[in-house]
This record gives structure tokens, sequence and C-alpha cells, in this order.
């Protein structure tokens, strides 16, 4: 899952000179946005190593989504820099430019967004196949071992409205895998599931993390957040207020607000 | 009163009507293909923002929903015809003329129906969740792209019903055939009323044909909707 891919695409303004481990995978400097009238990101600077896992925390409303949304492309920002491994992403404007970052960057969604017309195996090979242009059958055999991986061996041929939402959110896990992304952006994966479904998709993702693979997640759960992630950052009102180790941020938050925040939720 | 059904027996009107309806039900064929086409297309038009494209899309849309079929069948037939392209036969070499009444009716169906379905298409592409195109968009679709693996297959399922309607439209719209000279059942019907005076007795059987048609057309089109449903999805 962790193959390096080739380097496609637009390079940064300034190519990275010094050893590629140290610089970080993903890098935001400054983000602006706005939606209208509202601001909805002020100035956001974050970044990500490579096989890192951290967690956006912060109240609805705080911009959290639109940060994933900038890391992928999904939309484009007003201000700032957004960088993804070789790619500047704030520099990439036409569809076909932007397939190489959607490669390496996957994306999972609170509402799994997945295809309903097709089934859950094609569901995980429609995209190789469609954008990458990969052969049906190396990534059919690659499918396979996925749905293998996140336990839905047997629901190749079921159509995704015919699935739990744990189901469909692990379908999801593994249609992002398939692409074969050095990082996964996931939005609140957990947070329409019933209670009972959310363990099984967030053993998933505990896997992956273990794993190597990149990780950004946005997500309400606090223990969850604690265990897995090397970093958390704690947005509000379109800005990151703090940032730091799990350890460190839930002990003895800083901010005000964090406090505030945390006295809520835990 | 008393209806009299004795003309039915004639082998030469029963070859009329049954010509009659061959014709109709191709008439019917070819106009319910120019409408998808034209339907799909125009809808992609608007739907996919494409520049130039738009404006032109939305008047026809509106020139053609909003204006009786009728004239734009004569209208299209007067002009056509008065163009006088020609064709020639390959078999018998002789020069026959392009647009014919029948190619006029087909084209006057295909573009009615069809600027109906523009419509009817773009509201089913807009009842396609915008999360599954986030999902496809993620996935690195193009736009192009999305639209062909994705809105358009779930958008035409969904405007299955309207659709229905619009193609019983254009299957009873066929019936204006008569009026420029081609052989449809109507023409056969009128052919047959005016030997044999019984109006009334071949109206109803025409009656009867057209809605022999129009239900095998619906039964056609609720069969292809149990193939295509997507198990789970929807109610
Ligand atoms: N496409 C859009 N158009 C207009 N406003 C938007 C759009 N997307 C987001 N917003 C607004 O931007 C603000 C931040 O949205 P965002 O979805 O990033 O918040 P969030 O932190 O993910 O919240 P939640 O926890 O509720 O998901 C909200 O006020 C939202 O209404
Ligand atoms: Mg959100």
């Amino acid at each position: 899952m962790t193959d390096v891919q080739p380097i496609q695409g637009q390079p940064a303004p300034k190519p990275q000179t010094q050893d590629q481990s140290s610089a970080p995978l993903i890098e935001l400097r400054d983000v602006h946005k706005s939606f209208g009238s509202i601001e909805v990101l002020k100035g956001v600077s974050m970044s990500v190593r490579d096989g890192g896992v951290v967690c956006i925390i912060g109240p609805s409303g705080s911009g959290k989504s639109t940060i994933l949304r900038c890391i992928n492309g999904l939309i484009t920002i007003d201000r700032g820099t957004v960088r993804v491994g070789s790619f500047a992403v704030e520099t990439l404007k036409k569809d076909k430019e932007l397939v190489p970052l959607r490669h390496e960057v996957a994306m999972v969604f609170q509402q799994y967004n997945l295809f309903p017309h097709r089934t859950v195996l094609q569901n995980l090979t429609m995209a190789p196949v469609q954008v990458l242009g990969e052969k049906p059958a190396v990534v059919r055999e690659r499918a396979l071992a996925l749905l293998a991986k996140v336990r839905l061996t047997g629901k190749e041929n079921a159509y995704p409205g015919e699935l739990s939402g744990g189901q469909q959110q692990r379908v999801a896990i593994a249609r992002a895998l398939a692409m074969q992304p050095r990082v996964i952006l996931f939005d609140e994966v957990t947070a329409a599931l019933d209670p009972e479904m959310v363990s099984e998709v967030l053993n998933v993702i505990r896997d992956l993390a273990r794993e190597g693979m990149t990780c950004v997640l946005v997500t309400h759960e606090m223990r969850f957040a604690q265990e897995v992630a090397d970093e958390i950052f704690f947005t509000d009102k379109g800005v990151i207020v703090e940032h730091g180790p799990p350890g460190r941020l839930f002990k003895c938050p800083n901010d005000p607000r964090l406090k505030a925040f945390l006295d809520k939720v835990l | 009163m008393t209806l009299d059904f004795a003309w039915l027996f004639d082998p030469l009107y029963q070859r009329w009507l049954l010509n009659g309806i061959g014709t109709t039900i191709l008439l019917s064929l070819f106009g319910i293909v120019l409408m998808f086409v034209i339907g799909i297309v125009g809808a992609a038009f608007l739907h996919l923002n494409v520049r130039y494209l738009q404006t032109p899309t939305t008047i026809f849309v509106e020139l053609f929903r909003n204006t009786p079929p009728l004239v734009q069948l004569f209208f299209l037939y007067f002009m056509l015809s008065d163009i006088g392209l020609t064709l020639t036969d390959p078999a018998t070499g002789r020069s026959i003329p392009l647009f014919t009444g029948f190619t006029c009716v087909v084209l006057s169906l295909g573009l009615y129906n069809g600027a109906i379905a523009v419509e009817i298409i773009r509201s089913g592409l807009l009842a396609v969740p915008s999360q599954t195109v986030e999902g496809a968009r993620a996935l690195g679709y193009t736009r192009l792209q999305t639209f062909r693996h994705v809105e358009l297959p779930i958008g035409l399922r969904l405007c299955i019903p309207p659709m229905a309607s619009n193609i019983v439209s254009l299957i009873k719209t066929s019936s204006q055939a008569v009026l420029v000279a081609v052989a449809d059942v109507m023409y056969g019907a009128t052919q047959i009323m005016l030997e044999t005076f019984r109006n009334l007795e071949v109206m109803l059987l025409i009656w009867v044909v057209y809605l022999m048609i129009t239900g095998l057309a619906v039964l056609i089109v609720r069969r292809i909707a149990t193939t295509v449903r997507i198990p789970g999805y929807g109610s």
C-alpha cells in the first residue's frame, strides 16, 4: 500500500533540496478561504510528516472539513500555499492536473459517498481503471485483497444500499486504498454510524495508521484521537488555536477555547 | 345507433391499418432515439455549464417546449422540403428527397419531445446527491468522467417516471404524421373513413390501437426500470 508513486505533475515552486524524510509530506501555509462574504479559514498553517497520523478537532463550523478539502484540491483557496509531496496544490486548476494529486491523496467521507449504482467490487475498481488507466485484472486482484483487509469478503457483488453503515464505510476506506494513495483524509467517518458500528470502522483506521499510512482525521472520537494521533490540531473559527501531541494537549491545554471544548466533549 | 365493423374484414383495409401501425411504431422508435440523444446532449450542455452552448440550448428548449408541435412540424416540413436536398438511392440510382414527410415527422418528434427530455434529464441529474459527485471528484474523476460514469447513470434512473410520460406523449404526437401525408395509422384510418363513411367505428378502433401501442411502451419502460433498479437505493 505504501509503495512510492512516481512524482508527476506540477512541481512545487521551491524544489526540495534537503533530505526527503525530514520534509513534511503535507504543508499548509497561511491558508485563507472565504465562501461568499464568510471567511471560513483565516490563515491556517499545519504540517504532517510522511507516515504521520494527525487529528483535527474543534467545534462544528470551525473549518475542519474545509481544511481537508484544501489538501486534495476539492476547493480552491484564496491565499496561502498547500503543498502535498511534490504538488503545489493551489496551482493545480484543471481536472487533468488534479488527477495525480487525487491519486496520492484519497478521502473518506461522513456519508460514505459510495457509487450506489455499482457493486462493492466495482466501487473499488472503477477509479483505478477509469481514472488511472490501470489493467482491470490487476485492479480486481488488489480490490479483492482490500475487501479481505476490511473484512468484507463475500460482499463483492452487493450494492452499497444493501449494506449497513459500518460496512459501507469500510467499503469507502477500501475504495480509497484501491487508489494506492500516500495520504488518506478522513472527514468524521464515524459520525453517521450507530455506536456499535463505530469500532469496526475505527479498527480498520487503527490498522492503517499502524502500517504507516499517512492519515489526517477530522474526528469527534476523542479517545481514538488520543490513541492513534502523533499530533492534534484544535481549530476554532477558522484558525488553528493550538496543536501538539495528544498527551500534552488533552492533559494540559493552554488555550481557554480548547479547555472549554474539551470540557464539553470529554 | 348501431356500430358496423364489417369493413374490418376487408383485406385491403386490414393491410392499410397494419402498414399504418408499423409506420407509427417506426416513427415513434426513431423519434425516441433522437429524443434521447437530444435530451442527453442538451442536459449535458446545461449541467456541465458548457460555455457558448448553454444559452443556445436554453433557447432551443424554451422554443420547442413552449410552441405547438404541429406548428414545428409544418415549419420543418415546408422549410426542409423547400431546401430540396436529395439523396441518390444506391439500389435504383434514382434521386429521392432527403427530407421526406417521414424524416420531418421523426425530426419534429425528436426536437419537441427532446426539448422536454432535456429538462427531465436535467432534473434527474440535479437529484443525484452532491456527496456522490464529491466522492467521484475526490477519486480524480474529471467533470466529464463524473458526468458519464456517475451522474448520468444515476440521473437517468431517477427520471424514468417523467420520461415514460414523455415517451407516451411522443407516440401520441406522432399522429400528426397524417398531416404531412405520411401513411401512419391515422392516415390509414382517414382513407378507410373516406371510403366507408364509418367514421365513428374507425375512430373507436384507432383509439384502441393507440391505447395498445402506448400501453406496450409503458410496459417496456417498466421492464427496463426493473432491470436497472439499484438494489437498496431510494425507497
Ligand atoms: N461550499 C460551501 N459554501 C458555503 N459555505 C460553506 C461551504 N462549505 C462550508 N461552508 C461554511 O464554512 C464553515 C466551515 O465549514 P466546515 O464544513 O469546514 O466546518 P466543520 O468544522 O467541518 O464543521 P462540522 O463539524 O459541522 O463538520 C461553515 O460555516 C459552513 O457553513
Ligand atoms: Mg465537517
